[in-house]
């Protein structure tokens, strides 16, 4: 359960640094830094680099992600950005223009 | 879905929250805050941003002037350093605050000034035989005796939303008519 | 007025009614219920209360200040400060606590004495 979510209609420009779960509907410019998950919901429009311990992906970003444990771009997902992470998922449907690390 | 943005107590935000919607806050926010819905700072939150919502509702720290179009409140535990606006100010015992509080619209305002300005024509007073503006009237006394009480800080405030209203405002047709009859 | 030598001391209360009018400094040990027209200066050692109706035109120092009506001045009050909703108050408040009913037209200053959190200070700059 997240404790922090950024609902639709509301857009955040910033740095954001969290120890917790976060979940965006709404609008990120900047940087994400999560000692949590990261959960970027369709509809989300995330552009920042985002960092997290595991990121899963239904709506749009644009920036580098890096995740010590996963990364899983669902379908309809847009990731323009590198990834750096052990483990990733790519579903049918989703689209991904980047550079993949997966030595980490 | 949710329709409340929750920035958790986890969460340190160095940057603005902007959109429609309500907004919770229970963690750190640096920057600036300006919503169309309810913002409420929860106990516990850090908020050094100014904050423009439709209300406001304070039980956290703030570092910041808060503006609430229908109105701000301050409950127990609100420690605020900042000026309140709003159409209603509300703060509760056991919530503190330092700094300038200013209820109703800026129309409102205005018409209290008048109101208040044509009731002290009617009872003639000390004060009022020198020519000055009716809000600021308490202020240079206070001065003049050196009485320790705070100087207020009212005149920046009025500045701030607009040219200070002449001593004698500009009635419609008829008004000074029913002013005259109303404060006699 | 009677008056006690003790440090608590209520030197009586005293009421001003509708209709009255006072212009000038109204001091004492007492508590003051206002219900008239003052226009001058209130030093009190007891408690004030300004009711709906009565307009006090003056800074005003007492131990705790409960404002219905009107009071155009500032308020210094060694206890605490309680604005209800049918008040209207222009000046600077001061008070050990201040409360503010939603609904009174309040335009001036509260000076709390507190300080913010560490993470907080030094920000405000106010």
């Amino acid at each position: 359960m997240a404790n922090t979510v950024i609902a639709q209609g509301i857009t955040i420009e910033g740095e954001l640094t969290s120890e917790e779960d976060v979940v965006i509907q709404g609008t990120l410019r900047g940087k994400l830094v999560s000692k949590d998950t990261v959960n970027v919901e369709s509809g989300a429009i995330v552009e920042a680099d985002i960092a997290a311990s595991s990121l899963s992906v239904g709506g749009h970003v644009t920036g580098n992600v890096t995740a010590s444990d996963r990364v899983d771009l669902m379908p309809g997902a847009r990731l323009i950005g590198d990834v750096k992470a052990s483990r990733l998922t790519i579903a049918d449907g989703a689209s991904f223009k980047g550079n993949v690390d997966m030595d980490v | 879905m949710a329709d409340v943005t929750v920035v958790g107590q986890g969460i340190f935000l160095r940057g603005s929250i902007r959109g429609e919607g309500d907004v919770e806050i229970r963690g750190r926010i640096e920057g600036d805050i300006e919503v169309g819905g309810e913002v409420t700072i929860a106990d516990g939150a850090l908020v050094n941003a100014d904050v423009t919502a439709r209300r406001i509702v304070v039980r956290g720290a703030v570092a910041g002037n808060l503006t609430g179009e229908d109105g701000v409140r301050l409950e127990q535990g609100a420690r605020v350093v900042g000026d309140l606006r709003g159409a209603t100010i509300g703060v509760s015992e056991g919530a503190l605050v330092r700094g300038n509080v200013q209820s109703g619209n800026a129309a409102g305002a205005e018409r209290t000034r008048a109101r208040t300005a044509s009731a002290r024509e009617a009872k003639p007073v000390a004060r009022a035989a020198e020519a000055r503006k009716p809000v600021a009237a308490p202020a240079p006394a206070a001065a003049a005796k050196g009485n320790g009480l705070p100087r207020r800080t009212a005149t920046a405030a009025e500045e701030r939303t607009g040219p200070p209203p002449p001593v004698v405002p500009a009635l419609k047709k008829g008004a000074r008519a029913a002013l005259r009859k109303r404060s006699r | 007025m009677a008056r006690a030598s003790s440090s608590t001391s209520h030197g009586g209360s005293a009421i001003l009614g509708k209709g009255a009018q006072i212009r000038g400094r109204i001091a004492g040990d007492g508590d003051l219920r206002v219900e008239g027209a003052i226009a001058g200066d209130v030093a009190l050692r007891g408690d004030l209360f300004v009711s709906d109706g009565a307009e006090v035109t003056a800074d005003v120092e007492a131990k705790s200040v409960v404002v219905e009506g009107v009071i155009e001045g500032d308020i210094a009050a060694t206890d605490t400060v309680s604005i209800r909703a049918s008040a209207r108050v222009s000046g600077a408040i001061k008070g050990s606590s201040v409360s503010i009913e939603e609904g009174a037209s309040i335009q001036g200053r509260i000076d709390a004495d507190f300080e913010l959190p560490p993470e907080l200070i030094g920000k405000a700059g106010r």
